[in-house]
């Protein structure tokens, strides 16, 4: 939508609210895209230092 | 765990297959250059009955030992892997009435078969049972590829406890097999369809219908960027494709009893087992064909039988099993908190699977959006009963150049727990009349972290731009018949059914899902963007449940960052 007038923020950005709900669920530790997962996982990488790889 | 010294393989030195060990049938599978093939045994079958026979001391698996049953039940052992790892006191023994019985033996499972030429019967337990079994299969393997397999990927069903992955893993390292993993049946399924090059990897709802012979197992699986989450389970052990054989050796023994007063083929073991082979044969060409025969020779007290029978009159009789199998795909999609309308696709998996109807009623089950993977509602389905072994031998390929530590490691509780947000997060834009709409970028139960980049429409003149980045869920609308009075225009943003279309005149009533705005986590401003241009919203999701939004206008430089805590 457009943005109204008057609107305003630090750097145009404004947080609001956490994430409200999560659960804890097991992937299944199956095909290329998990493996790519746990490597980040492990290495704790975050996903652009993967890109950059 | 090392006696055999098959436990651990060097990377290098490994061959790996995937195999699949099921009650009734088992398949073994390979990739060849990254395409998974099924193997055939020296029979020339790639789903291979788990039958394990024994005839003047002679060991045959398979069908041949299929063939035993009519003629050596007592030294055939059948329908196994799920006594595995198993008290004797908690299985069911029913599939295992026409040949070997279970026996108690130290509160385990045994059987006892004259596995010698002569001497006396032995008592072998089920874990050497598979294991004899087990290394047939692998034989088979390693003469189709021409080298020693050294190592496999199993697939086990969902509900499969501890100590039967152990047993299993026991008995398979007893054969000289190095166990890679053990993968749940319904992923293998999953995986066995993203792995084919035309797949498209995207987030959807899936339900996995595998409908073996002595059980049926359907899982509701959330496939989010590739990675899966299993969301519900459910088992049943009385509708499966022995239930179907069953409502045609019915079928066949009355009809036997019809032209020959007093005799019930069913009440002789041996006329039973030849009664229940060609009964298994005739629902076999019922799934191909709409006609099939039926005829055994000699089949009680030396009297022959034929008949026919053609699929609409077999789809009769057996109506019962095949709603069956619709309460247990209905069923389990509530478990998982979720409607039909949240499915995307319904994968079916197993023998039994290939029988049209059921795929047919799924298809009534549910919306046409849907898409129904089986034989008879997709030409390009994969073969139902290969799935698992296919999947089994795409995860064997994947992890084989692994270190067995590395593979452990990966698999561990520690990686693969993780937190999936309940609802979906997404963007608010503008519909045509004005009203706001819920884009969805990430999926509810997508595991984090996640990464997800959608482009979204400015207004049409450009100029300055709010994104508003916004959770969401579904609820399903159910429009009644009646038109009633609309009383759009009186909620207030937060309930907005921004989906509401017209459609009341149906005579049925409609249900639908809509998107419901939910929280706003962050709003960001685009300053002046071109006319017609979109904007390009990132949004990343940290394992904390931190968010980054990166936006800017697509093709413009720098853009506009911003984090957002942590719950």
């Amino acid at each position: 939508p457009a943005l109204a007038e008057g609107w305003s923020a630090e750097k145009d950005f404004k947080p609001l609210s956490s994430i409200t709900s999560s659960s804890q669920r097991t992937i299944e530790p199956v095909g290329p895209h998990f493996l790519a997962h746990a490597r980040r996982a492990r290495h704790k990488r975050t996903f652009s230092e993967d890109d950059r790889i | 765990m090392a006696e055999t010294g098959a436990t651990s393989v060097t990377p290098d030195e490994r061959c790996a297959i995937g195999i699949t060990f099921g009650n009734s049938y088992s398949s073994i599978a390979c990739t060849v250059d990254d395409n998974a093939v099924v193997i055939a045994n020296e029979d020339g079958d790639r789903q291979i009955p788990t039958i394990l026979s024994y005839v003047d001391g002679e060991e045959y698996t398979g069908n041949q030992a299929k063939a035993f049953l009519v003629r050596n039940a007592n030294n055939t052992v059948t329908s196994f892997r799920d006594f595995l790892g198993q008290e004797f006191k908690s299985i069911d023994p029913t599939h295992c009435h026409a040949a070997a019985h279970p026996k108690d033996v130290d509160g385990g499972v045994s059987f006892t078969i004259q596995d010698n030429v002569e001497g006396e019967p032995s008592t072998v337990s089920v874990s050497e049972i598979s294991t004899r079994y087990l290394r047939r299969l692998i034989t088979s393997a390693s003469d189709y590829l021409g080298k020693k397999v050294t190592s496999a990927v199993l697939t086990v069903p969902t509900n499969f406890s501890e100590k039967q992955r152990e047993a299993l893993i026991k008995a398979t390292t007893a054969a000289g097999i190095e166990v890679l993993q053990l993968i749940n049946e319904p992923t293998a399924a999953v995986l066995a369809y993203d792995a084919r090059p035309e797949a498209v990897v995207e987030d959807k709802t899936i339900v996995v219908a595998d409908l073996g012979g002595s059980r049926s197992d359907v899982a509701v699986v959330a496939s989010r960027g590739g990675l899966y989450t299993i969301l519900a389970t459910a088992h049943d052990y009385e509708f499966g494709g022995a239930s179907l054989d069953k409502v045609l050796m019915d079928h066949f023994a009355k009809e036997f009893m019809k032209k020959n007063k007093d005799v019930d083929p069913r009440e002789n073991a041996r006329s039973l087992a030849k009664l229940k082979a060609e009964s298994e044969a005739a629902k076999k060409a019922l799934s191909i064909g709409t006609n099939a025969s039926f005829s055994v020779e000699s089949l009680a007290e030396g009297i022959d039988f034929q008949s026919t029978i053609n699929r609409l009159r077999y789809e009769t009789i057996a109506r019962k099993v095949f709603d069956g199998f619709n309460r247990l795909v209905e069923g389990v999609i509530k478990k998982a908190g979720l409607d039909v309308l949240d499915i995307d696709e319904v994968i079916l998996s197993g023998g039994t699977a290939h029988t049209p109807r059921i795929a047919s009623n799924f298809r009534s089950i549910f919306p046409a959006t849907t898409a129904i993977q089986a034989p008879s509602t997709n030409p390009n389905a994969v073969n139902p009963s290969e799935l698992l072994a296919r999947g089994a031998a795409l995860q064997a390929s994947l992890i084989q150049e692994y270190e067995t530590n590395d593979i452990e490691q990966s698999t561990h509780p520690a990686v693969t727990t993780v937190p999936h947000i309940t609802n979906a997060i997404g963007v608010v834009s503008l519909g045509d009349d004005g009203e706001d709409i819920f884009t969805p970028v990430i999926a509810p139960e997508t595991a984090v972290p996640v990464r997800r980049t959608v482009h979204v429409a400015t207004p049409k003149e450009g100029g300055d731009v709010l994104v508003k980045i916004v959770e969401g869920n579904t609820h399903i609308k159910v429009t009644k018949p009646e038109a009633k009075p609309k009383e759009n225009g009186t909620k207030d943003d937060d309930e907005d059914d921004s989906d509401d279309d017209d459609s009341e005149e149906e005579e049925e009533e409609t249900r639908e899902k809509v998107w419901k705005i939910g929280a706003t986590l962050g709003e960001a401003a685009v300053r002046g963007v071109k006319k017609g241009s979109k904007v390009e919203v990132t949004i990343n999701v940290a394992g904390d449940l931190g968010v980054t939004i990166t936006s800017r206008e697509v093709g413009g430089k720098g853009g506009i960052r911003g984090v957002v805590k942590a719950p």
